[in-house]
Order: structure tokens, then sequence, then C-alpha cells
């Protein structure tokens, strides 16, 4: 067809095989639901297909923001394993759930050393009679001071107090007093009566038997106490002082002159809280004395507090210093900070270094990410100017974008967490043994040995009274930790297509087609 | 259709405004093939812009069926560009993950139909343009004329008023460019189609109603005229 074309006439119905119009329900509108259906259908299609071209940059900005969150996850793993750890052995110290301890400092007469960094003494004579004597004596602990048991209904009183009971670590001595016979020219007793044996005695609060020391306690055999024990001769011992002392249950042990009946054997973690022998607390209050006072009857020398929230420890522990001047008052929280060893190395370790190496990895993978998408949207500017020319809104086009990279960010989640996964597992197979090394603690009366000697008996604040805790580091993923990397990985993707989408929203439709032509 | 009065278009470059079109007046009727011609950077790539509601002129009046498209704000002129006009480019401009069917499908996004209304449109509009039988194949798997062929059949499918070709057959072969200007010719014959062709090339600027020529900025007046010189003359 050559030469001028004439105007043609307006065009009406159906034509021929080139400018045929049909109509696929031009008049019949369809839903919102059949619309938004066929938007996203096409929304999806496009999607794929663009990330199906792309995949080698859609999978290098995936696996870069995976690499940043599988650190994430790694390193949250391993800090939440360490807090375990470190919670563990703090119940181990004090019990599972206590949140507060009160104790108060040991009197003058046993030198108020703590045994953490030196040693103290307290002596105390008997008198050779002319037979050999056997004394079972039941003491107060030489590194605990005593509060009186109206403390314990006093601090219950306070408010945000859930729970509170009273305890006591006491020290059964069994010595051999010799006769004025067996005492040489120097006053010497003899060899036989030079190493007198000692066992630790905790007193249990029955009421609450949840709190304290002993709720750490796992029951290998027989039972536990029952509050209607609290006036009987009945003791829990230790698996590993049973199996020292040959007790099962059912064995009986002398404590102040006095048979328990063995009822049960019961498994503690390794801590400093763990007493030998568990005795009702009544019982032990009643049977245990001190050079001043001949019963410890209504004293306690540790009171283990629950708080009702978390929130409320700090004010439980100001209330509770302000009722008892005089006691120490001990928190979780600051007892932590006096766990030192090889686990405070690595809880230093995860927590500032790991911490910061993930963060920074994870700033870098939403940097390239970013880089790229820009890159992307930099390549794709003539699809976006058509697309513009087309009639497609801005949102249309930032959604399509965005969507691309939330699809992006969803499979570096995957990936991200996979990492997390493949990365605590290692922690837990190639983490070391670590060790928790304890100092002297609320509750637990400090090590002691006793002697005897020609100025009688001496007891001993053992030097450097720490309890070394083995600790297994274990890195647990968690649900909330998944969540952080996917939220992470999401950001991360969504951050980067905004960099894309802002470029594209910003790009005028004349500007990215006027180099087409 | 357009009514194009003192329409002007400058652009900054560095520090220097550079003036793309000069106090530009223009009428195109409904129905007419209007063919611009003039050399590259003359502004006649800057005035299809103009009439495909793809910019704001710096001043003027551009009327297009009532509307000032000088005045309209952006989500309107995207509205312009969504019902009413239809864009040829030169480089074909399809998107090259999608197959032809879901670049016309592109086209009909704004129009808010069924998965199954936008199918059946984009399939009927390549039968119409002779690429039914292509309809599932990418860009990269058809020849030059036919992803032109899927340009038109995508700027046609959403029944426009107004047909833009930006050098619709610049990178096709003599023989191709004589079929795609075959085509064009016979839809904007039997619909109606207000068709304005950008084209260097003479032959095809023959074969329309009215050719005009830019020079620097301004229209000149070529044939059948009913454009008006720089003073609205």
């Amino acid at each position: 067809m050559n030469g001028k074309q004439t105007r043609p006439r307006a065009a009406t119905g159906p034509q021929g095989p080139l400018g045929r119009r049909q109509e696929h329900g031009r008049h019949d509108p369809p839903s919102p639901a059949r619309r938004r259906r066929g938007d996203y259908r096409f929304f999806f299609t496009y999607l794929a297909r663009e990330l199906q071209c792309r995949r080698r940059q859609a999978l290098l900005v995936a696996v870069g923001l995976a690499v940043g969150v599988g650190l994430v996850v790694t390193v949250t793993a391993a800090s939440t394993g360490v807090s375990r750890a470190q919670g563990a052995v703090l119940h181990s110290l004090y019990g599972v759930g206590t949140d507060v301890t009160v104790t108060k400092a040991a009197a003058a007469w046993n030198l108020g050393s703590t045994g953490k960094t030196g040693s103290g003494s307290s002596q105390f004579g008997f008198t050779p009679g002319r037979t050999v004597k056997h004394e079972d004596l039941l003491e107060e602990s030489a590194g605990l001071g005593v509060l009186p048991a109206s403390s314990v209904a006093a601090i219950a009183r306070l408010r945000g107090v859930a729970a509170v009971a009273g305890g006591m670590t006491l020290v059964d001595t069994k010595l051999t007093v010799p006769s004025l016979s067996q005492i040489g020219p120097n006053g010497q007793p003899p060899a036989s009566a030079l190493t007198p044996a000692t066992f630790s005695v905790g007193g249990v609060d029955l009421s609450h038997l949840g709190i304290g020391p002993f709720a750490s306690a796992q029951l290998d055999a027989g039972r536990s106490f029952r509050e209607s024990d609290a006036d009987a001769n009945v003791a829990v011992v230790d698996s590993s002082y049973a199996a020292a002392d040959k007790l099962t249950v059912g064995s009986t042990i002398t404590i102040a002159h006095v048979a328990f009946k063995v009822v049960g054997v019961a498994d503690q973690t390794q801590g400093g809280g763990a007493d030998d022998v568990y005795i009702p607390l009544r019982r032990a209050q009643a049977l245990a004395s001190s050079p001043e006072a001949a019963s410890s009857a209504g004293e306690v020398d540790t009171i283990y507090v629950v708080a009702g929230e978390g929130s409320d420890v700090s004010a439980i522990q100001r209330e509770i210093a302000n009722l008892l001047p005089s006691a120490t008052v001990t928190t979780a929280s600051s007892l932590a900070g006096e766990v030192s060893g090889s686990l405070a190395s690595a809880a230093s370790l995860i927590n500032d270094l790991g911490r910061w190496l993930a963060g920074a990895v994870l700033v870098a993978a939403f940097a390239v990410a970013s880089l790229l998408s820009a890159a992307a949207v930099a390549r794709r500017v003539r699809e976006i100017g058509t697309l513009k020319a087309l009639g497609w809104r801005t949102g249309r086009i930032v959604a399509q974008l965005m969507g691309e990279y939330a699809a992006i960010g969803l499979v570096g989640a995957v990936l991200g967490i996979a990492a997390g996964f493949a990365g605590a597992a290692l922690v837990d197979v190639l983490a070391p043994s670590l060790a928790a090394i304890v100092a002297s603690n609320p509750g637990t009366a400090p090590a002691q040995n006793v002697t005897m000697g020609a100025g009688g008996v001496h007891r001993f604040i053992a030097q450097g009274a720490q309890h070394t805790i083995p600790v297994h580091l274990t890195a647990p993923v968690t649900l909330d930790t998944a969540v952080l990397a996917a939220v992470l990985a999401l950001a991360g993707a969504i951050i980067a297509g905004s960099f894309g989408a802002w470029r594209a929203a910003r790009l005028r439709p004349a500007r990215a087609l006027a180099n087409l032509a | 259709m357009y009514a194009l009065s003192g329409v002007t278009k400058t652009y900054r470059k560095g520090h220097h405004a550079v003036t793309a079109l000069d106090n530009l007046h223009l009428t195109i009727a409904a129905g007419e093939w209007l063919a611009i011609q003039g050399r590259t950077g003359s502004g006649k790539t800057t005035l299809l812009q103009l009439l495909g509601a793809l910019d704001h002129p710096s001043s003027g009046v551009i009327n297009f069926d009532g509307r000032d498209l000088a005045r309209l704000p952006e989500a309107d002129l995207t509205d312009v560009r969504a019902n009413f006009i239809g864009f040829v480019f030169q480089a074909f401009n399809l998107i090259p993950t999608l197959s032809a069917v879901e670049n016309v499908e592109a086209a009909l996004i704004p129009q808010r139909l069924s998965s199954a209304q936008r199918r059946g449109r984009a399939t009927d509009a390549l039968a119409n343009v002779g690429l039914a039988e292509r309809a599932d194949h990418l860009p990269s798997e058809m020849s030059g004329g036919q992803q032109q062929r899927v340009g038109i059949a995508r700027a046609l499918v959403k029944e426009p008023k107004v047909l833009l070709a930006d050098e619709p057959a610049g990178n096709l072969d003599i023989d191709t460019r004589d079929e795609i200007m075959s085509l064009l010719e016979t839809l904007w014959r039997d619909r109606g189609l207000t068709l304005v062709v950008i084209t260097h090339d003479t032959s095809i600027a023959r074969r329309a109603e009215r050719v005009a020529t830019m020079r620097d900025g301004r229209l000149g007046i070529d044939s059948g005229a009913t454009i008006e010189d720089a003073d609205g003359n």
C-alpha cells in the first residue's frame, strides 16, 4: 500500500482477521475477588519468571543473607546455651526458681572470713575425762551467720514475693575425745583422734520443697520428703555421699547422736549448693548447736525468695535490704557476675565477639543485597519505563520488585535457619568442655577442715573455697531464634528491595524511554 | 483528538537549558495518521512523549479529548496511558522473561480484569497480528518482525484511541518493515485509530495522511497541513 491514506470511517462491529475485535467480558466486569485473583496470578507469574531468569543473582543475595542470618542464629543459639549453662550453675548453687537469697555475714568468732581468699579458724576445746568419749556435733556453719526464722514470715509479706523458704546448712562432726591417759606429755591427742569425720547437713523447709538447693536434686531411689516428715528423723542422702558411705534407702545415719532413717537417695548437680545429707529443717534446728548456744531453734542461715514476676526482683532486693539491714541480699544476676572460668570466657567471647561478628556479616549482607538490588533496577530501566508507559502505577511496579526481594528473603531465611541449625550442631559437637568456677555462694557454708590438736578442735575455712562445675556447652536453636532469623532475612531483603524500588519509583517514564529510539 | 498550543519543553543539561520543543502548536484530528520526521535531536521523541502523557511540558497546553495533559497529576496521566494510548517502540521493549501472550497481558494489568478475561483478550490480540501459534514463546525465541507484532498486539489489546509509534520499523529489514507498516495501516483503517508515527524513513512517512517535520524544536509544515506555524498562524 503506497501513497497517502485516507482517513478511515469509524470502525463498527466485528472486523476482519487482522482488525477484528473480540469481546472477552468487556461489558462484564469481574468481581473484585476475581480481579484480585487475576492480579495475584500475574504477579506471581512475573515474579517467578524474573527469579528464574536471574536465579544466579537471586541465589547470591539469598546466600549472602543466609550467611549473615545463619551466623546470628548460631551465635544466638550459643549464647542461649551459655545462658542456660550459667543458669544451671546458678541453680545448682541455690536451687531452681530461686530469685533472691538472704544470708548474714558470719559472727566474729568465726573470724568473718568468707574462705574465698584466706583462711579462718575457730577453736573450742573438750575436757578429756577418764574414758574415751565419742562426740557427734551438729554445728552451725562457720561461714554463715544466722537469721531469726521470723524474718522468713516478714519477707513473705513483702510486695511481689511469691514464696519464701528458710534453710540451714550445718556441719556434723564426729570426733573421738581421748581419755586423760591418752594425752601426750605436750597435751597432744593420739593420732586416731586427729581427723574428725565431717559431713554437711542441709535443713530443708518441707513446706517449700520447690525452693532452695534441694529443689535441684533428682531422686535416684526411695522417696522425697513429705510435709508430715517435719518432726521425723528421716534423711535424703546425696548419691555421691551415699556411694562413699555405702548408704542405701533404709540405712541409718547418725546425726548429733540421733539415728535418721535414709528414705531417699538424690542425685545433685555438682554445685556448691549440694549438701551431703538433707533432713527436715525443724529437726536440724533442734539438733544444731554452737559454742554459744545449745540449740538453733528459731534460726535459719539462708532465706530463699521467689519473686512473682522477674521484674520484681530488684524491688524485692531493695525491700529486703531495708527490712534486714545487716543481711546480705543476693540475686541470680549479681551472683552470675561471680561466675568465672572458661564458661565465663565463652560467654564473653560469644556475647562480645560473636555478636559483633554476626552483626557485621549481617550488615555486609544487607549492603551487598541492597547494591545488587539497585544495580538490578539500573539494568531494568527500560522494562520499568515500559511498564509505566503501559499504565502500570508506580505502586504496582514497586510491589512487583519488592515481591521479588521478599521471595529472595524467604529463601535466605530458610537457608539461614538451616545454616544456623548446622552451626549450632557444630557447636554442640566441637565445643570443648567448659568449667564454671564459682566463689563461695550464699546459702552454702564454705568448705571446712576440722582437725584436732593440742589446743582442741580447730575448724578451718578452706583456702580458696571455690567450686568448679564442669559444663557442656550446647547451642539450642529456639523458636524465637528461628523467628528472629526469618524476620532478619526478610528485613534484609526488604531493605535491599527498597533501594531498587526507590530508584524505580523515582524513575520518570519519559527519562526511562528517552534512549530507546 | 489533540490540540497543542504554545508547548515548550526545556531540559537542564548541566548548567545549560536545552529547548527540545519551542512554542509548538499542533492539532491532530481523531482517526488521523500523522507522520513526524526530523533529524536526531530535533525534538520528535519529546513531542511523542508529551502526546503519550509520559511527561509534562515546561509550558503550554496539551488538550487531549478535553483534558489538559500539561496540568494533570502523574496518577491521572497514568490512567490516560493505561486506557487511551498505545505505544509501539523501535526496540520492541518486550519483557524478556515473559512469553508473547504474557507480554500482551501486561498491558491489561491496569484494567483490573480477571485472569481469564485478560488471557482471552491477549490471545485474540496475538491472533489479530498473526501470532496465535507463538503465544507461549519468549521474545528471544522470535524474530524482530514477530517481536514487533507482539509489541503492536500489546499496544492495541486495550483498544486505545491513540497509537504512538516511535520508529516502529527502525530495527527491521525492508521486507519486515513493509509487513509491519502494512499491519499498522490495516489496524489504523479498521479500528479508526489516531496514529502518530515518528520515522526517519520517507517511504513510511509518505503513507501517512499528513507529514510534519521537526527542526530545532519547531514543527514545519509539510503536507496535508492542519499544522500551525510557531506563531500559531
